[in-house]
């Protein structure tokens, strides 16, 4: 297929070498003398009632142009409920809220204003805990809650429940009722993981002939115009974003958040307005992967079927909806993913708490309900005495097998894999000699996600020099797309060079509407927009070179710059030659194409309160771990790790194989040592390097990594998104890795090593979540089958 | 107070308070925006200068401190048309870059270590790295660029940085 192996290729980043010069201007390095720059005021209580804000001082102060409070944007907005102001107003629901802003010459003039701020608060009982959250006397973290828009209809909401999405597809009951089965449980909980992007979110707002333009650090565009329009209360096509190149995003930044108070404040003063987090700031206000508690259990045969399968995940949204919002949903798919189950019911609740809000990060609650999964399929193999390599092989999910929405899955894909694993081991040898008297574990797990599809639309404009210009809303966050995936696809696409093709950044007044670079989604999503947009320029390309060569366009072909007859290469003529008569004749040659979910169905009835029924391209992993413990100091050493992915197809195999590396390692610092813990008035403690501990060189092991290709796909040439998924399985593989090798149950990580030392000598508490169901209960189902009320 | 130093290779004076950060005088003054401000507290390496040839974070150097002194900045290491650094031309040809935010600093520290340390091993190099943090790769594709310039150096007896290895 030509226009495959035109296609695929280890295409060199185009912006590698800038970025090693110090040469790219990232959104934080475009920050100029004449613009103003501003600081918040935010809260440094948890929750509260704000009595008194009086700003009229500030604004004397020397330098300070203008200060804006939640009076001067106060339209709301989220994800699925409008529930979040830009700027606190009333009442605050976290500590590091912000409540004013501060515009000034400089930073240090609008730092000293802060202090001429008056701010009374009335401090209110915080809610910190989901425990406490869900407790019936609870105190209401949006006391207003009913009063809120809902975007999207569909969701169970009830008091500090902020969205409750549910699955149930079979007899349950009946399945847990059987006499052949045997029913195990198991309860996890995870903390929160930061996503310390190098370069924080960053806006610089100006007010332009009576609109907004930003220029900020962020994988959204799109949501960052719309949620301006909203908070501002202005047409949403009255505000423009640019993206420049993004200092890494991981997710945090698929959400708008500070960026429209630049807007606000060019608006109030005229002028440029910079607005940059603190590194303290932006670890503080982290929209972290959210701490989980998990309730899973099973019923299973002696023969190792999985008769029933019923779990409830509570996922701290924090004080603000947010995505966890949206993520319940993927609870069906990643916990009611991997096997096949013979009836399922699964509940997930985002659950208000007075804590910073949460957010999205690379495969978000997938991490967690992965590393569920598979260490209760662990204690499901030790219960019952099953092989666990032999039960995910007899168990994981194959052709014509039915997800937890009733969704039919197409193709045996995890089974393959597992095959390649082995084959992999077999190739890579193991580590255990390596282990050198600490105690030892090897362990192979699964998982499934998925790319988050959506709506995308591109423009093509070939030019008289033969190259092509790309318009989308795509963005540069460090994955490679817009420098790999992308100028390849269209190369591939009209017989071109991949450098013959400029690809423009984000700009939501020259590209239409897009979903966000996250998901996987860019490859696939944008690329298949790009595609279409190229099936336009072929055929008006095609079409004058017909007219040129007395041929008919569908003997020609586009290869190597030229517009050959089909079978003799070399013929015709080049494309400059036919755009230049093109242009003169019928005018330039454009095309556009657009792109979005097909909506797989799924099984009536089965999903509620679900933005996404079924995947439409769902992606799987197999992970495997092996771990060496010191039983001394409870530290966990990874001696070897090892992946085979299901990539669709592999357009760039050495990028894809960069993104796993670096997926991998974001999961082992999840994993072992990234730990976010809230200090007693509701803080979060790691708000710098030195008390957040990311992973260093030495932390990092060398990831093999075999892609598997072929799996079935609607992205373009049969892609799937590769960036998001590396990470989804490291804490399940290191999860269970450890447990092997401490002979002792993990059900919470991060694995540090006090953690380790109490799970060896049996002095960890095993998690209990009583505010999910009492211990003991039959089925924990009569309590999560309806929504907690007030 | 005035402080003069050499900024890649030309005079500079700096006029205010000698306790201000060095990064903050080369970003915001002089506009040298490759040295990237990340944690500013002497962690990530980001910020990586050499001064008098030495890698220091410039976000823990006052700039009191490099009175008469001369700093190089990532744009000083191959400026204009220049060609890369051995080790720049290695991180593009390995297809190492992600965000990129990391790698100026990381450029600056590690060809600072493998002019010092033309036969180091590759735990050697990752242990180079412990000032130096990177959120995008997971390291390993680094230090093997690391690894194949010195080792490519070394077969060729050629320079890395400045002297024989």
């Amino acid at each position: 297929m030509s226009e495959l192996s035109a296609t695929v290729m280890n295409l060199p980043r185009r912006d590698a070498q800038d970025k090693l010069r110090g040469r790219t201007k990232y959104t934080n390095d475009r920050i100029r003398p004449d613009m103003l720059h501003a600081v918040l005021l935010r809260s440094t209580v948890p929750a509260g009632r704000i009595r008194k804000l009086d700003v009229s001082a500030a604004l004397r102060c020397p330098g300070v142009r203008a200060v804006a409070t939640g009076a001067d944007a106060p339209g709301l907005y989220g994800i699925g409920i409008a529930d979040h102001p830009l700027l606190a107003i009333d009442t605050i629901r976290y500590h590091g809220e912000p409540i004013a802003v501060i515009a000034a010459e400089t930073e240090k003039q609008a730092r000293a204003a802060l202090a001429a701020i008056v701010l009374e608060v009335e401090p209110l009982a915080p809610v910190f805990t989901m425990a406490e959250a869900l407790q019936p006397a609870a105190r209401l973290v949006h006391e207003g809650w009913r009063g809120y828009e809902v975007i999207t209809e569909g969701g169970a909401r009830a008091g500090n429940i902020a969205w409750e999405a549910k699955s149930s597809r079979g007899d349950v009951d009946a399945a847990f009722a059987r006499p052949d089965i045997r029913i195990v449980e198991s309860s996890f909980t995870v903390g929160r993981q930061s996503h310390v992007p190098f370069e924080p979110r960053v806006a610089i707002g100006s007010w332009e002939d009576g609109r907004a333009h930003i220029q900020t650090s962020t994988q959204v565009p799109w949501t960052v115009r719309n949620v301006t329009g909203r908070v501002m209360q202005l047409a949403p096509g009255r505000v423009r974003v640019t993206v420049p190149p993004v200092g890494g995003g991981f997710g945090l930044k698929f959400d708008a958040s500070i960026e429209p108070i630049t807007a606000l404040l060019a608006r109030m003063t005229g002028r440029t307005v910079v607005l940059e987090n603190t590194r303290q700031e932006e670890m503080a206000t982290c929209l972290c992967r959210e701490n989980a508690e998990i309730r899973i259990r099973s019923a299973v045969t002696a023969e190792g079927y999985i008769a029933g399968r019923e779990a409830v995940v509570l996922m701290d949204c924090g004080a603000y909806g947010g995505e966890q919002v949206f993520l319940t949903t993927m609870t069906a798919h990643t916990l009611g993913g991997n096997y096949r189950v013979g009836a399922t019911r699964l509940v997930s609740r985002a659950v208000y708490t007075n804590t910073p809000p949460n957010g999205a990060f690379r495969a978000c609650n997938g991490v967690y309900n992965t590393f569920a999964l598979e260490r209760h399929t662990d204690e499901i193999c030790d219960a019952l005495g099953f092989d666990p390599m032999e039960f995910r092989k007899k168990n994981v999910l194959g052709d014509g097998d039915l997800g937890a929405t009733g969704q039919v899955f197409e193709a045996d894909v995890l089974g393959p894999m597992l095959d390649r694993m082995e084959a992999l081991r077999a190739s890579t040898g193991t580590s255990e000699a390596k282990a050198d008297g600490r105690l030892y574990g090897i362990a192979t797990t699964v998982g499934t996600w998925f790319v988050f599809v959506g709506p995308s639309a591109a423009t093509v404009n070939l030019n008289a020099d033969g190259s092509a210009t790309l318009v989308t809303s795509g963005v540069e966050i460090g994955s490679g797309t817009m420098v790999q995936s992308l100028p390849q696809i269209v190369a591939g696409q009209l017989g071109l060079a991949p450098d013959q093709v400029i690809v423009r950044e984000a700009d939501t007044d020259a590209a239409g509407l897009d979903v966000g670079v996250g998901g996987g989604r860019t490859t696939v999503s944008i690329g298949a927009a790009s595609i279409a947009a190229c099936a336009e320029v072929r055929e008006k390309l095609l079409r004058t070179a017909g007219e040129m060569l007395q041929t008919r366009p569908e003997d020609l072909v586009l290869r190597e710059g030229r517009v050959e007859i089909t079978g003799r290469p070399g013929s015709g003529m080049s494309i400059p030659a036919v755009v230049a008569h093109a242009q003169a004749t019928t005018g330039p040659i454009t095309g556009s194409g657009a792109f979005t979910a097909r909506n797989t169905p799924a099984m009536a009835g089965c999903a509620m309160g679900h933005f996404i029924d079924a995947l439409d391209i769902p992606v799987f992993v197999v992970h495997e771990a092996e771990v060496a413990v010191d039983p001394d100091t409870g530290h966990v050493e990874v001696l070897a790790y090892r992946v085979v992915q299901d990539v669709g197809r592999a357009l760039n195999p050495r990028a894809v194989m960069g993104q796993i590396q670096g997926g991998v390692v974001q999961g082992l610092g999840y994993a072992l040592h990234e730990e976010v813990t809230l200090t007693a008035d509701g803080r979060i403690a790691q708000d710098d390097f030195e008390t957040y501990r990311l992973p260093l060189a030495q932390d990092a092991v060398p990831v093999a990594a075999d892609l598997y290709e072929g799996a079935p796909s609607m992205g373009p040439l049969g892609t799937k998104g590769a960036g998001e998924v590396p990470i989804l399985a490291v804490g399940a593989a290191i999860g269970c890795a450890v447990a092997r090798a401490i002979g002792k149950p993990v059900r919470q990580l991060p694995l540090t090593p006090p953690r380790v030392l109490r799970l060896l000598h049996e002095r960890e508490p095993p998690p209990e979540f009583p505010h999910i169901a009492p211990a003991g209960q039959q089925t924990f189902w009569a309590e999560a089958s309806k929504p907690w009320s007030p | 107070m005035t402080v003069t130093f050499q900024l890649n290779g030309e005079d500079c004076r700096f006029h205010g308070d000698p306790m201000t950060p060095l990064v903050d005088i080369l970003r915001q003054e002089r506009f040298l925006t490759g040295t990237k401000a990340v944690c500013r507290e002497g962690f990530c390496g980001a910020c990586t200068v050499h001064v008098d040839d030495e890698a220091v974070p410039s976000c823990l150097r006052p700039v009191g401190l490099v009175q008469g002194c001369a700093v190089t900045t990532i744009e000083g290491l191959s400026s204009g048309n220049q060609p890369l650094h051995p080790l720049q031309a290695a991180f593009e040809a390995a297809d190492a870059v992600q965000c990129g935010m990391c790698f100026p600093g990381m450029v600056m520290s590690l060809s600072a270590f493998v002019r010092d340390n033309p036969h180091a091993s590759r735990p050697e190099i990752k242990a180079a790295m412990v000032g130096n943090i990177c959120r995008c790769t997971g390291y390993e594709r680094i230090v093997d660029a690391v690894a194949d310039c010195l080792d490519q150096a070394r077969k060729a007896g050629q320079l890395v940085g400045g002297i024989h290895v």
